[in-house]
């Protein structure tokens, strides 16, 4: 078990996802930054889809009652283990009794905003649609259907095993695979069914403006600040299903990106859609930072989708070979 | 010792792997093959790296050849400056692997006197990386 000390709100159990639940209305919710989660499953032994907690409101603190080799990746809070500094993307082990504290996320050379503790084997919660993920707007899957309380215990997966490899990391993909323009973050997108219903200058404006996340972001969608978008025709739209990563443009001219746990269907137009190869940047873009939408195509967004498997291939390949563990079958 | 026939056909194996460099020692020497965007680097180690290789007593050594990193690549500080003290078991700095990242680990307590390899220094099996100084309190 895994006991949660910290008040904090927001912090939930995910896993990749929920995927083909769209039919019933039922959203995909998993990580915000699913490559940081899939990433600290490879560390600790588990397959990429294991359960996770994921965090971003700190301090955030929970105890270990029992022994579990864990990492934490995603964010740098400046992890500590009964005090002891721990490294970021670290595999560690806790006895039973050590308090896991993390801090602030860190301004180091990656600003970002969630983290995520992965134990080998898992968090062990009900498969419900076929994922693990918290569903908040239907309050089911995940813990209890609900973000984490203080005092919730969370039980491991049996099949956890504290004995295993420990002490070593790898590189966050963020630095392997850095993405930007002219030093601010680069989205790719694709132009979405109603781009063309744009200005010619708002289209130019979507493309070549430095976009400020506000603070109405989170799970469910990060609104942008910059230069207002208008759309040509004032026709309404019925409503239509949407994804993570279709960007809205409400009557207000700022965009709207939907996020994992937006509802599946919505009426604004649509300018783009962020390409799934770069959701996990936006995940960890903080409140307040600036990012860059670049225009894309449907090969380069697929090519790019291989490139963040092949950063996966290549970090399971590494731990494989140098850190073999006695349960990896 | 290696023919060039073998060189050959390590560098062909080589180039179908993600392993950064092969490092093979002999009596003869070394020779390390390292990889480029475009094929493979065969470079014979200088005399100078022998000796390098040599200092002992106080030096933190590779244990396994990688990218020597003096601080996390998150961080903008180093783990373990120069003129600092550590303890038995402090991380002092890291090999990189690909994307692995292992842990150098200070031997026993003492004082950081210098680093042997420059920070992002592609270093062997052995290669010295830290020259680790008794603390005051041992003089």
């Amino acid at each position: 078990m895994i006991e949660v000390l910290s008040s904090s709100a927001l912090a939930t159990v995910q896993d990749l996802g929920r995927f083909g639940a769209f039919k019933w209305g039922v959203g995909s919710s998993g990580a915000m930054d699913p490559l940081a989660l899939a990433a600290g499953n490879l560390l600790v032994g588990n397959p990429v889809g294991a359960v996770a907690i994921e965090m971003q409101v700190f301090p955030f603190e929970v105890r270990f009652e029992q022994p579990c080799r864990f990492a934490i990746t995603g964010a740098d809070c400046a992890a500590r283990l009964d005090g002891r500094p721990l490294l970021p993307w670290w595999v560690t082990r806790a006895e039973t009794g050590q308090v896991l504290k993390l801090g602030l996320p860190q301004q180091g050379r990656w600003r970002a905003c969630r983290a995520y503790l992965c134990v080998a084997g898992g968090i062990d919660v009900p498969l419900v649609l076929g994922s693990r993920s918290t569903q908040l707007r239907g309050a089911f899957g995940g813990y209890e259907g609900r973000a984490l309380r203080q005092g919730d215990r969370l039980p491991l997966q049996p099949r956890n095993s504290a004995d295993g490899p420990v002490d070593y990391g790898i590189v966050a993909p963020a630095l392997s695979m850095p993405r930007e323009v002219d030093g601010t973050i680069a989205i790719r997108a694709l132009p979405a069914a109603e781009y063309e219903e744009f200005t010619a200058p708002s289209r130019a404006a979507f493309w070549q403006s430095n976009w400020r996340i506000t603070p109405q972001a989170d799970r469910y969608g990060y609104r942008f600040a910059g230069p207002t978008l208008t759309r040509a025709t004032s026709a309404d739209l019925r409503s239509h299903g949407i994804m993570p990563g279709v960007i809205q443009v409400p009557h207000g001219g700022q965009p709207i990106v939907q996020m994992r746990d937006a509802q599946p269907s919505g009426g604004y137009p649509k300018i783009a859609t962020v390409i799934d190869a770069d959701l996990w940047r936006l995940g960890q873009a903080p409140i307040g930072s600036h990012i860059r939408f670049v225009e894309t195509t449907w090969e380069e967004a697929v090519a790019a989708r291989s490139v963040v498997d092949e950063w996966l291939r290549e970090v399971a390949r590494s731990l494989r070979s140098n850190c073999p563990s006695p349960e990896a079958s | 010792m290696a023919t060039i026939a073998d060189i050959e056909k390590l560098t062909a194996w080589l180039s179908a792997t993600d392993i950064a460099m092969l490092e093979l020692r002999g009596a003869g020497g070394t020779i390390r093959l390292t990889r480029r965007d475009k094929g493979i680097d065969v470079h014979r180690a200088q005399s100078s790296d022998e000796a390098v290789a040599e200092v002992s007593g106080e030096t933190i050594k590779a244990k396994t050849p990688g990218v020597f990193l003096h601080g996390h690549p998150l961080h903008q500080e180093p783990l373990a400056g120069c003129g600092n003290e550590v303890k038995a078991g402090d991380l002092v700095g890291l090999l990189r692997i690909g994307s692995l990242l292992l842990p150098v680990r200070a031997p026993r307590d003492g004082v950081i006197e210098g680093y042997w390899a420059e920070d992002g220094a592609a270093v062997g099996y052995g290669a010295p990386l830290i020259e680790l100084a008794a603390s005051e309190s041992e003089r």
